[in-house]
Order: structure tokens, then sequence, then C-alpha cells
């Protein structure tokens, strides 16, 4: 049985997320002591800024309660200050969670990718640490495939919904492929940098026109495997661009109009492919009027945001098709750990051998006559007692590997053995 | 059966894909799902079908008439569509082709079917020019719709506030890459659709051109398409110029279709 204890973004203030959150390298030692201290026999710990999660392997709903101890314990915090934020579920709602966690169903920005890499590398800390089992190993396994059915089969991972990815997406809109077009970045700064990466690793080349400070512009064209311009060029840099990303720090505007006309007329034969500008300065750098010259596409930083929250929308409306994907793995992988469940397997191994016990004292019963109460008895407890003594180690046997987890191999092979 | 009732099923058929397209996109999900494609398919079987029996009861090949017309044409566009799609895939040509389809078959079981028995129809050159004219209009019908997407996806882009068509249509590029490259497909089939409709004009009347007026138009549409392609091969000449002349082709070109159809209702040289 799967046992959660965890509080989350939709629980709790992030100090208190904080204050109990663990480590890169406590985690080890914690997943060993969770396992001790909380009595169970498997472990995972799931920590990221947006949620704090206990998972393990436990016997019934107490061992939540042992887990909740323990968290507090682990960080030094007294338990009635914590308990109002931590939820406690088990067995079907555990694992419905730990789906929806994996499919971004939980997040903060729904359909978000990060948390399906954190996922991951919670479930390999417990694998490295040892305290992973078969029962969070099958958890693992079938969690992050729904999660990634997800991804694909809906659209809750399409559309950016940051500034710097918006701005590649709509590059893609208008250019489709990104191979070999020019980019050219106006200041150097931090937000240019990291659109102008996304732009690059999908095939663009960088230019970096040069401020007051060369060097900058010298050492960013080196990062993007570009080239550096000085700024007088800025002109003609144009007429080869296909993207500009400017975000200079100067106090008013740096690429006018009439630059960008004059870099249209002088393209020549490509004076109808169109010319992307993104101007991400505050204040901005390219003049609005820009806007109104034909094939210009002028973006900035409200744009940017303005796309960015239409693209979240359309995602919200993706939610409803993942969640019930979501749900219809979570129910699969229910039947499939009913499917492994040794106790109806008992039960019936118990009922068939008494329905044989029976049958075979009849037949007895027949072919001896009227028999008196004392050897009634006899045969009775003659009989209970082979089947018992017949049956006592595989049933040892059977419970034995129930408590190591998930055994679906030997689960099969018992099933077939006895001919369940 | 009769042509007309294989005919009603490809209606029923392509009514499905119409309604499931326009569906999807208001919900803004995949516009083009296995379901669509099947159906579409198997729209498209019984069409072929439904052209076939008719053309042994017509006695000659259905496209006289605008029941016969109306088939065929929407016949072409989805085969076109059908090819187009499997090489690029863009989905959104299916706003366009799924309803354009569904109309010109429902005209088609709205309409009776000509009865016109004139001996030039039994002349192997219908059949021939016919399929010509009619593959190279649904190229151009596919030239037409991405041009108009550009032109929607250009504005969207330009009001930076994105509504149902950023999502749906495809980038500008692709957009007018597919464009250029129907009207070039759609251009040469128009080009030899005109060269046999002369060489069937001689072959019944003696004269190659008789300047009526919906040659005329056809010229029109041809020169404006000429003065496309070399644009776009002369000076890398695209996007939205190319999108406003492959929308003006395709409109020459649908001039000159009315006219041939709702006028004349049969072909020039057959009349």
């Amino acid at each position: 049985m799967i046992v959660l204890v965890g509080l989350s973004h939709r629980t709790s203030p992030l100090p208190v997320r904080e204050s109990l959150a663990f480590s890169q390298d406590r985690l080890p030692e914690a997943l060993r002591r969770m396992r001790q201290e909380g009595g169970v026999a498997e472990a995972m710990i799931l920590s990221t800024c947006n949620r704090v999660e206990l998972y393990g392997r436990g016997e019934d709903d107490e061992d939540g309660g042992r887990l909740e101890e323990f968290l507090c314990a682990f960080h030094g915090r007294p338990r009635d200050e914590i308990a109002p934020y931590v939820y406690r579920l088990t067995g079907a709602d555990a694992v419905r969670h730990a789906f929806r966690v994996a499919a971004s169903l939980e997040s903060m920005v729904i359909g978000e990718p990060q948390i399906l890499g954190q996922v991951k590398d919670a479930y390999q800390a417990a694998e490295t640490a040892g305290t992973l089992g078969s029962a969070l190993n099958a958890l693992r396994n079938r969690s992050l495939a729904a999660a990634k059915r997800a991804r694909t089969e809906t659209g809750i991972g399409e559309n950016a919904v940051s500034v710097s990815y918006v701005a590649v997406e709509l590059a893609r809109k208008i250019f489709g492929q990104l191979r070999d077009r020019n980019v050219l970045l106006v200041g150097a700064g931090k937000m240019s940098e990291l659109a102008a990466r996304h732009l690059v690793r999908s095939g663009a080349r960088a230019t970096v026109l040069g401020g007051r400070t060369f060097e900058r512009a010298e050492a960013l064209a080196a990062a993007l495997g570009g080239r550096p311009a000085p700024f007088e060029s800025l002109r003609a840099e144009l007429a080869a661009a296909d993207i500009v990303i400017s975000g200079t720090g100067a106090p008013g505007i740096v690429v006018h109009r009439e630059d960008v006309e004059h870099a249209r007329a002088a393209r020549g034969g490509r004076h109808q492919r169109p010319l992307f500008l993104i101007d991400i300065a505050v204040p901005r750098d390219i003049d609005p009027a820009a806007r109104k010259v034909g094939g210009v596409f002028l973006y900035d930083l409200d744009d940017l945001k303005a796309v960015a929250e239409a693209n979240l929308r359309e995602r919200q409306k993706e939610a409803s098709a993942a969640e019930g994907l979501v749900e219809r793995e979570v129910r699969e992988f229910l039947e499939w750990q009913k499917s492994l469940d040794v106790v109806p397997i008992l039960v019936e191994l118990r009922r068939r051998a008494d329905q044989i016990r029976q049958s075979e004292m009849e037949r007895a019963r027949r072919r001896l006559g009227p028999l008196t109460p004392e050897q009634e008895a006899a045969l009775e407890a003659a009989t209970t007692a082979i089947v018992n003594k017949l049956l006592h180690s595989p049933t040892v046997l059977i419970k034995e590997i129930a408590r190591n987890g998930y055994a679906a191999e030997q689960v099969a092979l018992i099933r077939k053995l006895l001919g369940l | 059966m009769a042509s007309h009732v294989y005919l009603l099923f490809t209606l029923a058929f392509y009514a499905v894909g119409a309604l499931h397209v326009l569906l999807q996109a208001l919900t803004r999900r995949k516009l083009l799902t296995s379901w669509t494609v099947t159906a579409t398919l198997a729209g498209f079987a019984l069409h072929t079908a439904a052209l076939s029996q008719r053309w042994t009861e017509a006695g000659h090949f259905p496209a006289v008439g605008l029941h016969d017309v109306a088939s065929f044409l929407a016949w072409a566009i989805v085969l076109v569509f059908l090819m187009t799609y499997t090489r690029t895939r863009v989905e959104a040509l299916g706003l366009a082709v799924y309803p354009v389809a569904f109309a010109l078959v429902l005209i088609a079981n709205l309409t009776p079917a000509s009865a016109s028995d004139d001996p030039i129809l039994r002349s192997y050159f219908l059949p021939i020019h016919a399929t010509l004219a009619f593959l190279g209009y649904a190229a151009l019908f596919v030239a037409f719709t991405m041009g108009v997407l550009y032109l929607i996806q250009e504005r969207e882009l330009k009001g930076r506030s994105p509504r149902a068509f950023y999502y749906i249509v495809p980038s500008l590029e692709r957009c007018d890459t597919i464009g250029g490259r129907s009207v070039e497909v759609g251009f040469g089939f128009l080009t030899l659709a005109i060269v046999t409709g002369m060489l069937w004009s001689h072959r019944a009347r003696g004269v190659y051109w008789t300047g009526d007026a919906k040659e005329w138009t056809a010229i029109i549409a041809w020169v404006l398409y000429v003065v496309l392609i070399l644009a776009r091969q002369r000076t890398g000449w695209g996007g939205r110029r190319a999108a406003l002349l492959g929308i003006a082709g395709f409109a020459a070109v649908v001039l000159t279709f009315v006219w041939v159809t709702v006028a004349s209702g049969v072909a020039s040289a057959a009349r």
C-alpha cells in the first residue's frame, strides 16, 4: 500500500515549505532514516520549491502518521505547527496524487515541464539510496509513462508560457524553421541572451551588436557561437537580420522607424520576407511606430506577456483532457495492483482445499458406512490436519513474497502452480 | 446501386468530416484525428464509385452540367487535399476543404444530372481535358486557401493578441511555401487543360480559339499565374503579395468556372 505525506503550494505558504525541504546532499540520509523511523519498507522523497512529499510503502493508515512525525523530527519542527499544512493520502488516493503530480496537473503552472524531471530525479535518488522497492518502482514506471502520454497526447505542454519561450514560439510562427535565420542582438543583457540561446539552439545564427563596452558583445557572441559587430553598423546588420532582440539599458529609442524602413528597403529581393522585432527593454528600445512598416512584426515585453497569458488559457482548456487520460491510467494501475494482491489467493486456496477435503470425506463415508461420532470426529481431525500441514509452507511463502512488495512474476507463477 | 445513392453516402461521410473539423477548431484541439481521416477516405472511395457509376449511366465522362461538375470538382479537391496533407500535415487546410467538399457534393445531390447526348462528349478529349482542368482548379484552390491562411496568420501576429487562428494556422513561411508549390502544380495542370481544350476545339470545330469570354477569363488567370510564378522565382518575391496574387488568380479561375458551368453548362468545344 502506497502511503503519502506532504505539503504543496496549494496547502502551505513558502516559508513553511522551505523549512521542511530536503536538500540534495541530505537526501540519501533522509531516505534511510525515513525508512527506519517511518517504519516503511520503501521510501522516496520529492522535494521541489512547490512541494515536499514523502512516498512510502506501508502496511496501514498508521504509517502516514509515523511519516509525518519523521518529517517534523528530521527538520526539528513541532508537529502541531506543521499539521495544518500537511495532507496524508493512502492507497488509491496516494497513487492518484503521484500520477497527477508527475503529469504536472498539480503544478502551479499546469503543463510545466520541470516537474517531470524533478520526479524522475527523486525516484533516481531513492534508487541510489537503496530505498526503492518494487512497489514504488512500479509507481515510478507507470506514473512517468502516463505523464509522458499526457504531454504528447494533449496540449497541456504546448504553447510557451514564459517570455523567452514565447519569443521563440512567435519566431516559429513567422519563419517556420529557424535554421540559418539571422538573429541580431542589440545590447547584451541577460534576457536577450536567454531568448537568443533558445533561437541558436534551433539553428539560428547570432550577431551581437556592441554598446559602449565592446568586450561584453564579444563575450556574448562567443558564448552564442556568433560574431560581434560595432553599434555603428546597426543599419547594415538590420538589413541582414530576420529576428532582432533589443534589450539595452538606454533611456530612449535605439532603433528608429527610419532604421527599420531603411533596412527593409536595403533587403532587395528579400524585401517581402518578414522581420521580427523583439523589444524586451524597459524603457523601450524600438520605436513603436516601426510596427506600421509592412512585413514587420514588433513585440514589446507587454505583448510577449499577453501572448504567454493567452497560451496559459489554452493550456487550461487542455487540462480536462489530460485529467481524463491520467485518471484512466490511474485506474489501470490500481487494477493491476489489485491483481497482485495475495489475500484473494490465500482465501481461494483455502476454499478449494476445504472443498476437496469435504468431498473426499463424503466418499469415505459412503464406502465405510455409518460411523460413530468418535470416528466421524477423528476423520474430520485427520483430514483438516493434512490440509493445514500441506498449506502451511505455501501460505507462509506467499505472505513473505507479499511483504517484499510487488512480485508480478512470482504471483503469476503461484496462481499457475495452484491452478487459480 | 445507382450513382446518386453512392453520392448520398459520400455526402454523409463528408458531413462527418466537415462537422468534426469545425468542432475541433472551436475547442482548438488537433483538427484532424484518425476518425476524420477514416471518414474522408471512406467518403472518397464512395465518391469514386459514384463517379464511375455515373460515367456508365451518362455514356460520357461525367464533367458536364452542374450536377457532374460539382461532384467531380469536390472529388478533385478531396484528392488534392489528401495528397497535400500526406506531404505537409497541414491540418488547417481542412477548415476550407471540408465545408467546400461538403457544399459541392450537396449541390450535386440537389441538382439533376444533365442528359446531354451530344456526340462530341464521347470524344476522348473530354476525360483528359476535364481531369487536367479539375485537378488544376483543386490545386489552385489549395493555393488560394494557403494565401488566405497566410493573411489571417499575419493579422494575428500583427495584432499581438493571439486568438483561435494563431494556434490553428501554420507559420507564415509554411503557408507561403505550400501556397507557392500549389500554384506551380495548379498552373501546370491549368496550362495542360488549356492546351487540350484548344486541341479539342480544333478537332471539333476546326479552330483553336473562338474568342469566347470564358476563354479570355482562362487566359487572364493563366497570365496572372505566370506573373506570380516568375516574380517568385526571379526576385524571391513572397509573403503577403504572393498570397494576395494567389487569391486574385483563383478568383479569376472561379469566374471562368462559374461562367462555364452556369452560363453554358458544357465545356466550350462541346457546344
